[in-house]
């Protein structure tokens, strides 16, 4: 479903109707409202999901709403929708002391590394907004955007909390991206490819052919890649630049309103992008688990987003058991554990390749 | 080395046994959930023993309640209260102990006193009242009283009032328009006359 396919497609269905630059931008403006479209309803599914997920494992009800007035609908259903029409509503406030379009720009720099993350996950074997042949690569530097509107929010807020969180968020993002990427580079040796859908057609067949059962190295690298992921979202147990026991609110100190709502809804845009992810190189994709059963295009989508959705489920349900690890466990983590044993991944691996033939 | 591998293994078993136990109480949502959706659902209150007969255990003052029916506007409450959260205002019965069908006076009492006055305004403002109780014993109705205990019959223990403006912990216990009633009700008379 890329941008020339949906281009061709309005070229035969309305010839000669409009003009070719226009279908153009057309054909570019449709992927990009099905894309937001997507990301409205799953933020709104997800932080539902958060909300409910998080009260049920505490045992409490979560947001409810039963007799008369106001309340949040059957089950809570629009407590999501009051959220976000209360953080778009609420005043805008810029410090006098911040550095204005530095502060105005984070959020956007934020919001904008999450969504075009987005444009290479394939969810179907033609439902792919960009094929790139490297696109596992892509949407690992996109990833890394996020450390800049991080540091820029950080610094823009003249706020020492800020900027505490900001540091921190670089420390940890750059540092994950590491054993990210090495447990990748293990997924890109099997492959023998960057792009996304390669690295799905390698593991068609049914669930004994993905990645993740490849060899006994996947498991691992899946368990670093994931725990890797988890950090870079900057989520529980991993929220050092928004711990709020230590930094007030991290780098989101000084921000209200809808920049707030951004900051909030690039993170829950990243877990699905890191998730998405997860499912491509280790998972099978839109790969049915089942061998040539249930492998159509609309049951490709299903596999995708449940597969992801899993992951999601997973973040979610990480957030609400583990608790807050300290700056040195974090780094201790990261460098100590994780990049020996992705190290040692990426030679098992490639043993493991040659011997195989 | 050894120690290496052996914190790996024990953070891994840590974190996994942490997450059985919540993944245990997500799905057994249903049934533990521990807390109540407090406006429409209440725990039961539970039985009180503590040795004394329910009807003669007098220290419940949960809050005070004015049987206005009864009250014959006399003062004394109001005189009594060190707070002065009391303010009664009265006027005077055309007819000593005879009911006005328009603004729903009652005459007579329970105990079959004749009333002389009207009373117009009985409020009581819960926010600053002491709980002292003092204004319940020279009442010669007995109209004014704390609920619960042996006022149960009366009226149920309540103590749940809170609210959202301060100025709504002011109870109006005269009923709504007596003032401007009986003040019509006067004029319409001399017109006539």
């Amino acid at each position: 479903m890329t941008v020339d396919f949906i281009y061709n497609f309005l070229n035969d269905l309305l010839p000669g109707f409009l003009g070719n630059d226009l279908l153009l931008i057309l054909a570019m403006l449709l992927p990009f409202f099905a894309l937001f479209g997507f990301i409205t309803i799953y933020g709104f599914g997800v932080i539902y999901a958060e909300l409910k997920v998080s009260s049920f494992i505490q045992d409490k009800t979560g947001p409810m709403g039963q007799g008369y007035g106001f309340h949040a609908g059957k089950w809570g259903l629009l407590q999501p929708v009051a959220d976000g029409l209360h953080l778009f509503f609420k005043e805008d406030i810029i410090p006098a002391t911040a550095d204005r379009p530095l502060f105005i720009l984070a959020p956007f720099l934020i919001f904008i590394g999450m969504f075009v993350g987005i444009i290479a996950i394939p969810f179907g074997e033609a439902i792919i907004i960009s094929d790139m042949n490297i696109g596992i690569f892509y949407i690992l530097g996109i990833g890394s955007l996020a450390v800049i509107a991080l540091i820029l929010a950080g610094w823009s807020s003249n706020n020492k909390w800020a900027l505490y969180g900001g540091m921190r968020s670089a420390a940890q993002i750059i540092s994950y991206e590491i054993p990210a990427g090495l447990s990748l580079i293990v997924v890109i040796l099997l492959a023998s490819s960057l792009s996304m859908q390669e690295i799905i057609s390698y593991q068609s067949g049914g669930i004994f052919n993905w990645i993740i059962f490849d060899n006994p190295f996947m498991p691992i690298a899946f368990i670093i890649f994931f725990i890797s992921a988890l950090a870079e979202t900057n989520r529980t147990p991993f929220d050092l630049p928004e711990s709020e026991s230590e930094l007030v609110a991290g780098f989101v100190t000084e921000y209200s309103g809808a920049r707030y709502a951004f900051f909030f809804l690039s993170e829950y845009v990243n877990m699905f992008v890191i998730s998405a992810v997860a499912a491509t190189a280790f998972l099978g994709g839109w790969q049915s688990p089942f061998p040539n059963f249930l492998n159509t295009p609309a049951w490709s989508v299903f596999w995708m987003i449940s597969k992801a959705f899993f992951l999601v489920f997973v973040m979610i349900w990480v957030r609400w058991t583990v608790p807050r690890l300290r700056v040195d466990q974090l780094m201790h983590l990261c460098w100590k554990v994780f990049i020996p044993i992705g190290l040692f991944n990426i030679f098992g691996v490639s043993i493991w390749t040659v011997l195989r033939g | 080395m050894v120690k290496y591998f052996a914190d790996i293994y024990n953070s891994t078993t840590a974190i996994l046994s942490g997450m059985y136990l919540t993944i245990n109480h997500l799905f057994r949502a249903k049934k533990g959930i521990a807390t109540l959706q407090y406006p429409e659902e209440r725990w039961p209150r539970p039985e009180r023993t503590i040795g004394f007969e329910h009807g003669s255990y007098n220290v419940i003052r949960s809050r005070l309640h004015v049987d206005i029916d009864d009250c014959i506007g006399c003062l004394k409450c109001e005189r009594a209260c060190p707070v002065d959260c009391i303010k009664i205002e009265t006027e005077k019965s055309p007819n000593r102990g005879e009911d006005i069908k328009d603004i729903n006076h009652i005459g007579i009492t329970s105990n079959s006193t004749k009333k002389a006055l009207v009373v117009t305004r009985f409020d009581i403002d819960m926010s600053e009242c002491c709980y002292c109780n003092l204004c319940t014993y020279p009442c010669p109705e007995e109209c004014i009283f704390m609920t619960g205990g042996p006022n149960e019959s009366r009226h149920s223990i309540d103590y749940e009032f809170s609210e959202p403006e301060r100025t709504d912990l002011i109870y109006h216990f005269s009923k709504p328009g007596t003032k401007d009633g009986l003040q019509e009700m006067l004029n319409n008379r001399e017109a006539e006359a």
